[in-house]
């Protein structure tokens, strides 16, 4: 099969996807009143630990406050794109066995699912995403997300951001290759969104963690979901180290893709096509 | 009454004894162990970085915490029905099954579901209050465990209260129904922040709507001596049952005005 019908396939797959996305919007604007409750909730608490804690003034903790404060409201615009559970059409494939008919239609089931699950994902959330960092940048002063540290940090934001989609997405597919293992049920791939979730910085700024940890975080995959870009964006990290930064979301999606596709393929050659 | 009361635990001892039919199923309760343990780790990293806030310790964080966790699973077990209404029953339109049953609705509706790894939770709850309660140096004596019951009762009625309300909104609505996150998994989040710092719209909120602070904060400040007045301690019970009341008043309206959905 050809690379031009593949590529025609995945721009309509995708374009259905996004329209789809939009018939959503009541559940949009329900979703952003949760991230903005979320996010005062943090600034709150990172306020009262900045203000009041012992060692909060003296300021060895990586992040100033504002940058703290900027951060949480950006880590809830990018989270978002993060995978909390499988694509519900892709997982209702896999349950009821309509995998059998996915195999049979000329676009390999890798790409296919690929297209249509990031699809998904951006279509619900860009709306969303964009709404919380809006109300982010309307807060009143003490709370609200602050301008980016130089405009070439926001560049490389930018671009950190769009390599964080790239990534989240490839990492969903493994997690979905993976359960393709009907047998194990949902507990691994469950396990394996939740330690993400937890390594992405959403929980808590990766810089305020213990600092014998820093270098593990910095390595491990699961920042560039959101820590990577909204550290450029606020300066913690420098626009000079932006390129091994992005250079490592983009090695990591490598690895994500390159799995997923040899866990698929393995799987696709015995596969139990479930009920009927 | 009692025979309701068969009927509820009837139901459970069914929707158990089909769950242990699968042979994984303590797999799932050392999936929802993980998400419990793994929900406080930002606010133990936090101290550990940041040092206490002048009289807070994170033992006293873990306690507030701990009692509004337990309370929220104690609900979450027992109705849990009530959480899965809005999307599995009404729009698939099974509830009319039920209407036509001689039985209490709310029973029907609270025992159609129980999961044995729901129980995981205000286990492992029950046991950091435990913790942070030796931690702090607090013996339990008859009053103080007659209070930590009441909180633990009280705060299982307010998020019982929080699910009906959530069904009983879903009659209207159908979907869209995101934002009640915040009054559940999102609402024990406040208790990490120590009360007294917390800002007046916040403490206000959680205490008057919702009153948050009546199962978790008050109670234990009244067990561990806390500066503020001991009667505070013992109102969990009734502002989670002015809740609950609250809440069935909605659901009551929702059904006497429900027209079928589904086929």
């Amino acid at each position: 099969m050809n690379f031009r019908s593949t590529c025609k396939a995945c721009i309509s797959l995708f374009r259905i996807r996004m329209a789809e996305g939009l018939q959503y919007r009541v559940s949009a604007i329900s979703g952003v009143f949760v991230s903005v409750f979320w996010g005062l909730l943090e600034c709150v608490l990172f306020t009262v630990f900045y203000t009041y804690s012992d060692n909060g003034a003296w300021n060895n903790n990586g992040l100033a406050l504002p940058q703290t404060i900027s951060y949480v409201w950006l880590a809830q615009g990018l989270f978002v794109l993060q995978t909390m559970s499988i694509d519900s059409e892709i997982m209702g494939k896999i349950n009821n066995g309509d995998v059998g008919v996915e195999l049979c239609r000329p676009l390999n089931l890798y790409t296919h699912w690929f297209v249509k699950s990031s699809a998904g994902k951006l279509g619900t959330a860009w709306l969303r995403s964009l709404a919380t960092i809006l109300a982010g940048l309307l807060m009143p002063a003490g709370y609200a997300l602050g301008a980016p540290a130089s405009a070439l940090g926001f560049a490389c934001f930018l671009l950190s951001a769009g390599m964080a989609f790239v990534l989240c997405s490839s990492f969903a597919m493994f997690v979905t290759a993976i359960r393709l293992n009907i047998t194990w049920g949902d507990g691994p791939t469950y396990m394996l969104l939740l330690f993400s979730g937890i390594l992405s910085g959403t929980y808590l700024p990766l810089r305020l963690w213990p600092d014998f940890m820093q270098t593990f975080l910095y390595l491990q995959p699961f920042g560039g979901f959101a820590d990577i870009p909204v550290q450029l964006y606020i300066g913690s990290l420098t626009p000079s180290a932006a390129l091994p930064a992005i250079g490592l979301q983009f090695f990591w999606s490598i690895v994500f893709i390159a799995a997923g596709r040899t866990i698929m393929n393995h799987k696709l050659k015995n596969i139990i096509v479930q009920g009927g | 009454m009692i025979a309701e009361g068969k009927i509820y635990f009837k139901y459970l001892r069914m929707h158990l004894l089909s769950g242990m039919e699968y042979k994984g199923w303590w797999l799932m309760l050392i999936q929802v162990l993980v998400v419990v343990i793994s929900d406080p780790i930002a606010t133990v990293l936090l101290f550990s970085r940041f040092g206490n806030i002048g009289e807070w310790t994170v033992a006293h964080i873990i306690l507030v915490y701990a009692l509004a966790v337990a309370s929220f699973g104690l609900a979450e077990s027992l109705c849990r029905g009530f959480d899965y209404f809005p999307w599995q029953m009404l729009r698939s339109g099974d509830f009319d099954r039920l209407l036509l049953r001689p039985r209490s609705l709310f029973v029907q509706v609270a025992a159609s579901r129980f999961h044995l790894h729901r129980l995981v939770r205000p286990v492992t709850g029950i046991c950091a209050v435990g913790w942070a309660l030796s931690e702090l140096g607090v013996s339990l004596t008859p009053g103080k465990l007659l209070i930590l019951v009441l909180a633990l009762a009280g705060g299982c009625i307010m998020y019982c209260g929080v699910f009906v309300l959530t069904s009983g909104l879903a009659f209207f609505t159908i979907k869209g129904l995101d934002w009640i996150y915040l009054l559940t998994n999102a609402s024990y989040q406040i208790t990490r922040c120590p009360e007294p710092y917390m800002p007046r719209a916040l403490k206000s909120m959680f205490s008057f709507v919702l009153p948050m602070l009546f199962i978790s904060f008050y109670p234990a400040a009244a067990v561990c001596g806390w500066n503020y007045p001991q009667w505070l301690g013992y109102l969990a019970l009734p502002a989670g049952a002015a809740f609950l009341c609250f809440s069935l008043l909605v659901w009551c309206f929702g059904v006497r005005h429900y027209k079928s959905t589904g086929s």
